[in-house]
């Protein structure tokens, strides 16, 4: 792949994809400064080949947000359509 | 993962697109409830599917460049020409607000006194909070610089601490710049003088808090070791709209804070 080498970091070997540079953690002394780094981890995480979509790859949270976001939206636009059916009406309530 | 002859990226069908549009819809529909029928669940459920959506379609985008790898050369190159556009037309939103500020104090009508400030506007003292406030936005312009620089040299540390400095500068500003809000003797109903003032320097503090939001992700993502010392783009478009807040404050400082006073 034109441009792309493997990380430098020998952790994860089969990964398809990988940074063009070091890491900023192959940096020595600043590991436990805020945290470390678990960004091999979830490069491993989400290149696993199981056909999932980016946007449900980690499983169960993301599907709950997921369905969160399309009944806030569904609903809200069904909601809206009924609201503007009703302002459209001639006011003859009351 | 299939192969592909080319460098471009085919993303995974989403439906962020779709919600983000049905959230604009109830948003926009949202406010008309709230203006005319002073109902606002229709608006709230507007501002929150819109925020989820943006949660969620940023998130697969960093998904999908630093843990999948898509963002190639080619892909980034695309990314900054996007950025660069998005930034030109947010200048263009903001002439527009300059140019009514300009029509209206160039050639002040007589409903205003013939002047301009117009007669009974007590105007903001251009040397008080205002100074202050283009002060502190200079300074973060040269702080986040200075996390640009860390990043390049690997220094994940300092990098941390000049990010950090330049968000505390930025939310400073919005404080300070709410308190002034508070503090005018004038309000936005007061004539062209209040409409062009609160509108323009409104709009403004909103894209310090939107600027100010980009680079805590950004901080976020520096400290979970997102980014390497020459592939930061998310970093870079941050910066960028960042100096673009610094620059549309600076004319506002010089046309409606000082030479409009």
């Amino acid at each position: 792949m034109q441009g792309l080498k493997p990380i430098v970091s020998t952790e994860s070997p089969a990964l398809v994809f990988g940074t063009t540079t070091k890491l900023a953690s192959d940096l020595p002394a600043t590991d436990s400064f805020l945290g470390k780094n678990q960004v091999p981890d979830l490069q491993k995480l989400f290149q696993k080949a199981d056909g999932l979509p980016v946007h449900l790859k980690r499983g169960v949270p993301d599907k709950l947000l997921y369905r969160t976001t399309m009944a806030l939206t569904i609903g809200g636009t069904i909601y809206c359509l009924v609201a503007l059916y009703m302002a459209s009406q001639p006011r003859s309530q009351k | 993962m299939a192969h592909q002859a080319h460098s471009y990226h085919m993303v995974d069908p989403s439906p962020w697109p779709i919600f983000g549009a049905a959230a604009a819809l109830l948003t926009t529909s949202g406010l008309i409830m709230w203006f005319h029928y002073n109902t606002s669940t229709l608006l709230m459920a507007g501002l929150l599917s819109m925020l989820l959506v943006m949660l969620q379609w940023w998130r697969d985008v960093i998904r999908e460049s630093t843990f999948q790898g898509h963002h190639t050369p080619t892909v980034q190159k695309g990314l900054r020409y996007g950025m660069i556009l998005f930034i030109t037309s947010e200048v263009f939103f903001f002439l527009g607000f300059f140019w009514a500020f300009f029509h209206s104090s160039l050639a002040p009508t007589p409903e205003l006194g013939g002047q301009w400030p117009p007669t009974g506007i007590n105007p903001l003292n251009p040397l008080d909070v205002p100074l202050l406030n283009t002060a502190i936005l200079l300074a973060s312009g040269v702080t986040v610089t200075w996390a640009h620089h860390s990043i390049t040299e690997g220094n994940r540390k300092q990098a941390i601490h000049a990010l950090t400095l330049t968000i505390a500068l930025g939310l400073y500003f919005t404080a300070l710049q709410a308190m002034e809000y508070h503090e005018t003797s004038f309000s936005i109903a007061d004539s062209i003088y209040g409409s062009t003032f609160f509108v323009a320097t409104g709009f403004h503090g909103l894209h310090v808090i939107i600027g100010s939001s980009f680079l805590t992700v950004c901080l976020l993502r520096l400290i979970k070791f997102h980014f390497t010392s020459n592939h930061h783009f998310g970093f870079e478009a941050a910066a960028w709209y960042w100096h673009f807040v610094d620059i549309v404050w600076l004319f506002l400082y010089m046309s409606m804070y000082w030479w409009g006073s």
